[in-house]
């Protein structure tokens, strides 16, 4: 390494930084306004992505098969508690389905075609997950080719885990929504109370050190209890209606006194993804 | 000689993997790593660049311009942020050379100068990312919930694959 002089290597440093930021706000820019990143991203991610899967399914199905060895020592149990669950489980997917038929036939009486609750699910694997503290995020195997759009919803066993935040043509970044940055978990959600009413909210971040979402500036009076269910509303935009996001663990005054501040528990184990589905709204 | 060796197309592949085991011990291990609030962040990449500074010797490696070009895979596939890592990994790379020169590099040195890689790489990245607004973490949560635990667990991989990896720069030479 040849020895710079004090100046030029000042010069140097402060280029570096200048084009370091240049870059920064030009690729966070192109992140937020645009659908798709720019094509020589695109390809290149397309490629690494590519060979990242065969690092990525070794050791993917190394891990399934250690998980698999630790969960047989509890199938027993599991399996006495499971036949039990069956049993309710056809009651209501039976009376699920009568009721899914009604509403179809209903509809079409009053001709309505696609309402916010429709969406076709589109079920992907996640190959790797980004090694960041700040940016919680997965990529998964399915892109724009398999239909995938930018900030759709995506969902892994029965809840919300998060938003589609870059789309190439064979993979795609999902934001989880314990992600707290300005745009990662802000969804549209309502909680229906037990008296029958329904608020309606944006969601405002995550506190990591209880591992729960928060949703602030409620101006609600009706009282939201514990336990109360949080599903997506389906309002502006592409999320659909009726996605599980939660549950309500607590319910406090926000920092002003004047509103009302949530803490929701997670539907799913946010740290431990798989397989995920994106939900595709008709639009 | 660099040129003759097979650390030629031995240096980059292993930079590669490791940059995919990154991503896969992420995944594999989020349930321990990503146990919020506290966050380990495994940076092997890292610890290959360190490695081939540490046992470079007197083979002129491209170190540096490799730091870049991995840099760069790093912040369009992992991050999406382009202009972090491209050039905090080279910058890494350069102040190991400046360490080394002071400090003859055995396995102890080599803990000390991966401390110090290590928190820089983490620091730099977290000011990028309160600067682009990717992150609301303070900073004295910064220092407790990811720079502690992630020094813990990347000093454990140097001291695991110290000598693995001094075997293998030994047996690409």
């Amino acid at each position: 390494m040849q020895k710079f002089s004090f100046n030029r290597r000042l010069v140097i440093i402060i280029v570096c930084l200048i084009v370091s930021f240049a870059l920064m706000t030009v690729s966070v820019t192109i992140r937020n306004k645009k659908s798709t990143p720019p094509l020589i991203q695109q390809f290149g991610n397309d490629i690494v992505g590519l060979t990242d899967r065969v690092v990525a399914l070794p050791a993917n199905g190394l891990s399934g098969s250690v998980s698999a060895i630790s969960e047989l020592l509890n199938t027993y149990q599991e399996n006495q508690q499971l036949k039990k669950q069956v049993s309710e489980l056809a009651q209501t997917k039976v009376r699920d389905q009568t009721l899914a038929k009604e509403n179809k036939q209903l509809k079409q009486q009053i001709k309505l075609n696609d309402s916010l609750t429709d969406y076709t699910a589109i079920s992907a694997a996640v190959i790797t997950r980004t090694p960041s503290s700040w940016q919680n995020q997965v990529v998964i195997n399915k892109g724009s080719s398999a239909g995938v759009v930018k900030n759709m919803p995506v969902m892994s066993g029965s809840g919300l885990v998060g938003r589609v935040a870059e789309v190439n043509k064979t993979n795609s970044k999902v934001e989880l929504i314990t992600d707290n940055n300005d745009s990662a978990n802000r969804f549209a959600v309502s909680i229906t109370t037990k008296a029958g009413k329904t608020v309606n909210g944006v969601l405002s971040g995550y506190k990591s050190a209880t591992g729960q979402i928060v949703m602030d500036n409620l101006t609600t009076k009706s009282k939201i209890s514990k336990g109360d269910k949080v599903v997506t509303s389906g309002l502006g935009g592409v999320t659909p209606k009726g996605l599980f996001v939660g549950t309500v663990a607590k319910s406090v005054g926000s920092d002003y006194g004047l509103s009302t501040k949530l803490y929701i528990t997670p539907a799913t184990d946010l740290s431990d993804l798989n397989i995920v589905t994106v939900a595709v709204t008709k639009q | 000689m660099y040129r003759l060796s097979k650390m030629r197309f031995g240096f980059p592949i292993g930079l590669f993997l490791l940059l995919f085991v990154d991503g896969s011990v992420s995944q594999v291990f989020s349930r321990q790593m990503f146990n919020t609030p506290s966050v380990m962040v495994s940076h092997l990449v890292v610890l290959w660049l360190v490695c081939g500074v540490l046992f470079e010797e007197n083979m002129a490696m491209p170190l540096v311009k490799w730091a870049a070009v991995i840099g760069a895979v790093f912040d369009l596939y992992y991050t999406g942020i382009f202009g972090v890592y491209i050039f905090v990994f080279p910058l890494v790379v350069y102040l190991t050379r400046q360490l080394v020169n002071y400090i003859s590099p055995n396995f102890l040195s080599g803990l000390l100068i991966y401390f110090i890689d290590i928190t820089i790489v983490e620091a730099l990245s977290f000011v990028a990312s309160r600067a682009v607004h990717m992150t609301s973490m303070s900073g004295s949560s910064f220092l407790v919930n990811t720079l502690g635990p992630t020094l813990a667990f990347n000093l454990a991989m140097f001291v695991i694959l110290y000598f693995p990896i001094r075997w293998v720069y030994n047996w690409l030479k």
